[in-house]
């Protein structure tokens, strides 16, 4: 250790923390007057939980479109090439969408604005906030078998997309300041800091705003439809 | 009968469970890092003081995602880390370390001279306005590595960076207060 090393530790050890306050009181409080959120089960794709174990295909795509798949990202999103999906475990790769709490509530905790689609047949989302990585869910239907997912998040190389090309496309899209890309097919999610986030999920539109917000519109439903609800969210 | 305290691992499984008395004792046992990490990344006691407690409250709810065997320490600091910078962004502030060094007692031998202390005091005092001109991230390494004592994977995990970013900021920091502290002579 050098001494300037030292001598950082010794001045650690003589800082004058201010007193520890006692929490325990006030988490006990905030968790009686909070209900706990479930933690849903998301069984989707459940057509390909046959995979479940190892799907070992090679990836056999032109050197070029590799080379664009393996170094791809928007905003919070990489999408990386995979010969092999890694082992899913259905049990484990469940969805949890974090706290469950009000817009406003919510809209007061991110670090960014939250936006809602403005269309009216989707009714109102249920929202979710995962303080772990800063990402806002927008849950409509019924959160186990959701119709739609809109999920909001900011910073970079939070959340991984492992595509395995032979059975996936990527399609670049814009909408005016907007860009990202229609993921058509299945692929695995992964948020790397919650090593259980790891999931098959089907067509997604992956999209970067202005203000550096990544949205993640997941749905069944084509890419002109989810491009639509990702333009009337303000 | 006094039974035998329980250990960490069965009082994480006891919380998951729902057992508020368990996650009790949990918030106590690591209460002092977490304030201490929240303090030093919002700057202020009572900032600090929230952010930790509402930590604790997203943690007890994500202990379903916590696995088995883990550490529970640096898993705990991320979600601290997390909320404080949300309340640091939300205040709109810079995160000064309002902190300043306190005399150290003597180990042992005869007590440093007056005019030791006053130069010990003011050199203590250089280094840590020189370790908070650092960049926001390179502070906060060299305050979870040295100030709280984390070690580097501790660190690497609290700020939710990998090993080797903790490792190149820190000898760029480490670079940065050599230099400045060969500047002033101190």
């Amino acid at each position: 250790m050098s001494e300037l090393e030292l001598r950082l530790d010794r001045l650690g050890r003589e800082l004058d923390w201010p007193e520890t306050p006692d929490l325990r009181d006030g988490v006990r409080r905030r968790l009686a007057a909070e209900r706990r959120p479930r933690e849903w089960r998301r069984p989707l794709m459940i057509a390909l939980a046959a995979l479940v174990v190892v799907v070992g295909a090679l990836l056999a795509v032109p050197q070029s479109r590799s080379a664009i798949l393996d170094f791809f990202g928007v905003g919070s999103v990489t999408i990386r090439s995979v010969d092999e999906y890694p082992e899913l475990d259905l049990e484990r790769g469940r969805q949890f969408y974090g706290l469950r709490l009000s817009l406003a509530e919510a809209r007061r905790q991110a670090a960014f604005p939250i936006k809602v689609p403005q269309v009216d047949r989707l009714g109102e989302p249920q929202v979710y906030y995962l303080p772990d990585v800063q990402q806002v869910s927008l849950v409509y239907g019924d959160p186990e078998k959701p119709r739609l997912l809109i999920s909001q998040i900011i910073g970079t190389g939070a959340i991984e997309k492992l595509v395995n090309s032979d059975q996936t496309d990527l399609e670049l899209v814009r909408d005016g300041d907007a860009h990202g890309v229609w993921i058509e097919g299945p692929h695995v999610l992964h948020i790397p800091q919650l090593d259980e986030e790891l999931r098959l999920v089907g067509d997604t539109l992956v999209m970067e705003r202005a203000d550096n917000v990544t949205v993640r519109v997941e749905a069944d439903i084509p890419k002109d439809e989810a491009l639509e609800i990702f333009h009337s969210m303000r | 009968m006094v039974g035998r305290p329980l250990t960490e691992a069965e009082l994480v499984e006891r919380a998951k469970r729902g057992d508020q008395d368990a996650y009790g004792d949990l918030v106590h046992a690591y209460q002092g890092i977490a304030f201490r990490t929240a303090y030093l990344l919002t700057g202020n006691a009572a900032d600090a003081e929230e952010a930790a407690q509402s930590a604790f409250v997203k943690a007890f709810y994500a202990l379903g995602r916590f696995r088995p065997g883990a550490e529970l320490r640096p898993w705990l600091l991320r979600i601290v880390a997390n909320e404080a910078r949300n309340r640091r962004r939300s205040a709109g502030r810079r995160a000064n370390l309002a902190l300043r060094a306190v005399a150290a007692e003597p180990s042992g031998g005869a007590a440093p001279s007056p005019e030791t202390s006053l130069l010990d005091a003011e050199r203590d005092a250089a280094l840590l306005e020189a370790v908070n001109g650092l960049r926001d991230e390179e502070r906060e390494v060299v305050a979870c590595r040295y100030f709280l004592e984390l070690s580097e994977e501790e660190t690497a995990q609290a700020l939710g960076l990998r090993k080797g970013t903790v490792k190149s900021r820190l000898s760029r920091a480490l670079a940065r207060l050599r230099e400045q502290m060969e500047d002033e002579d101190v």
